[in-house]
């Protein structure tokens, strides 16, 4: 069989559009050179494109691939932060490997613990679930002083201080690299098999249980990985900031945005939010959420499946014009 | 009673409605078992026990000495055991051959296969069956006798044993069907037991080697094509009592 036999054809896919995932790339690896511009403003924007682009892949696999939406995805972020913090406030130790390398090991765990029983559930009831896993993680750890408490702990930072950028974008390129072997094995075309019938799925030897426990597993680590280098860059954490609910929410909006269930999508979203985000903040600095709520609704509704699904079998002008005939603009 | 596909006293109640009420019948290896039955008579419930996507509330389904019920549905495969859904459960977003591919990569012989290997044999699936010209478009985007097909092709990469089959052939013209009707000759040539139900008389009585016949949950009649045909429990059951007693009335003199 050609290498192109191989290729997704048509509508979507296991990892998506080839131009878009090749463009998406080339511009994740150019994010390489941003601490060379000396731009403290540029390098801390693009760390958080980054951040979010990793929790965005991370949400993906189970939220895309699998098509089980969680809302609780926040937690592994949390988990990440609060390792690098409790590493510096209990051990004194600000060694970042060890940090990234131990929050991913607590949150898979923690995936592993949570997703036995709640990947049982299906569609709303595991959205559900996940979201009260995020609230009421966020509660406990805010009412434990071990934890900072309410107050939160500082975290000392690392000299050098780009070190967090060149981690988070190691973070990302390695995410999206894992994404990308995982959408072409037999565990990602498990996934999407679950996600498009898990009934079917099943009679079909999917082990449908297994399959979503581990993605959530990996899913959790990403997340640890990006929560445990955001805790160093940030230099303070409490509830609050490692449970965002920015943290929660723009990951899964960036996916929708970009292309669910593609491997590029969450980059891509998480480039064009963010750059929307900059642009009203600095524009209307009032009423910047509101627009930026509008701009959610608006993809929601045009682009339920986000924009690398209307790169499909129709492209250019035609496809566009399919697209919106298809969404009845 | 065999060593190889046992069906005993299954029984399958939906609250107060007894779906099943307690069939039995063995399967022989490389036998071609036409199931039928009016409407309602508990067909496809039987085929959802057989393949574990239900559980009977009584009896057993044994395959080889292994209780289907043991198992859990995904691990039926890898028994042996291969259906198609009579509502078509195709992967809509995933292509044609992709939606093949699944079941080469997860089924019995799924664990010895690569990826690669696994989108080989999906291809050649779709030859067999008649697929190939549409292997790279969205199973969305097909017509209703193609999703059919693309059922037998996705149950066949699971390199089956035994192949339940759920109307695999409704909605395909005369032509159509006898290419159908050769397509499961040939699977049954290479060793496959087949399990069909069908709606289409001629069809199945042309191609099963043994006919059981179930009507509201139990099995009225068994035996070869002609024997079944004959038997007045079955003209009763699909034409009612007074054409059964008229046909009786005459096969008298």
């Amino acid at each position: 069989m050609t290498a192109g036999g191989m290729q997704r054809i048509g509508l979507g896919g296991i990892t998506g559009d080839p131009r878009a995932l090749a463009v998406s790339a080339a511009i994740l690896l150019l994010f390489v050179f941003v601490p060379l511009l000396h731009n403290s403003y540029i390098e801390n924007l693009c760390r958080g494109i980054l951040m979010f682009a990793t929790l965005s892949c991370g949400w993906n696999l189970i939220g895309g691939y699998a098509g089980y939406v969680s809302f609780g995805n926040v937690v592994f972020f949390g988990i990440g932060a609060y390792t690098t913090t409790m590493l510096w406030q209990h051990a004194h130790q600000q060694n970042l490997l060890l940090a990234v390398g131990l929050a991913m090991l607590i949150a898979a765990l923690f995936a592993l613990v949570l997703g036995v029983p709640i990947l049982r559930l299906r569609g709303h009831y595991f959205a559900i679930a996940t979201l009260g896993i995020a609230l009421a993680t966020a509660e406990i750890i805010a009412h434990f002083d071990w934890f900072g408490g309410g107050s939160g702990f500082p975290v000392r930072q690392l000299e050098w201080f780009s070190i967090y950028y060149y981690a988070m974008w190691i973070v990302c390129v390695a995410s999206f690299a894992a994404a990308f072997a995982i959408a072409r094995s037999k565990f990602g075309y498990g996934l999407t098999a679950i996600r498009e019938n898990e009934e079917a799925a099943a009679v079909l030897g999917v082990d449908a249980t297994r399959f979503k426990v581990a993605a959530w597993m990996v899913s959790a680590a990403m997340a640890a990985a990006a929560g445990a280098i955001f805790a160093g860059a940030n230099g303070f954490i409490d509830s609050p900031t490692a449970f965002g609910l920015d943290d929660n929410v723009n990951p899964i909006v960036m996916a929708l945005l970009g292309g669910v269930g593609t491997v590029a999508g969450p980059f891509v979203g998480a480039l064009i939010l963010t750059a929307i985000n900059e642009t009203l903040w600095s524009h209307f600095p009032q009423v910047h959420t509101l627009f930026f709520g509008a701009v959610i609704v608006l993809v929601v509704m045009f682009l339920p499946r986000g924009l690398l699904w209307l790169l499909g079998a129709n492209t250019g002008w035609r496809g566009l014009a399919a697209a919106l005939r298809m969404y009845r603009v | 009673m065999n060593d190889f596909l046992n069906i005993d006293e299954v029984r399958m109640r939906f609250g107060g409605l007894d779906a099943l009420a307690g069939v039995s019948f063995a399967v022989e290896p490389g036998a071609v078992v036409g199931l039928i039955g009016p409407n309602g008579s508990g067909k496809t419930t039987l085929m959802n026990v057989i393949s574990g996507v239900l559980q009977p509330t009584g009896g057993t389904v044994t395959f080889k000495g292994t209780r289907i019920a043991d198992v859990p549905t995904h691990a039926v495969c890898r028994l042996g055991i291969a259906r198609t859904f009579q509502v078509v459960k195709p992967f809509a977003n995933l292509t044609v051959r992709e939606n093949v591919a699944v079941g080469a990569m997860f089924g019995r012989a799924g664990r010895q296969r690569s990826t690669r290997a696994s989108f080989e044999r999906a291809q050649e699936l779709l030859e067999s069956v008649g697929l190939e010209r549409v292997a790279t478009r969205p199973a969305s985007d097909l017509t209703i006798p193609d999703r059919k097909r693309l059922e037998v092709a996705k149950a066949l990469a699971l390199d089956p044993e035994v192949l339940l089959l759920d109307e695999v052939m409704a909605g395909l013209n005369a032509t159509e069907v006898e290419a159908a009707l050769e397509l499961l000759r040939e699977i049954n040539r290479r060793g496959v037991t087949l399990i069909v139900v069908e709606h289409l008389m001629r069809a199945i009585m042309s191609i099963s080697t043994h006919v059981v016949v179930l009507a509201e949950g139990r099995k009225i009649a068994a035996g070869s094509p002609a024997e079944v045909v004959r038997s007045p429990a079955v003209i009763e059951a699909y034409l009612g009592t007074r054409f059964a007693k008229r046909t009786a009335g005459e096969a008298r003199p």
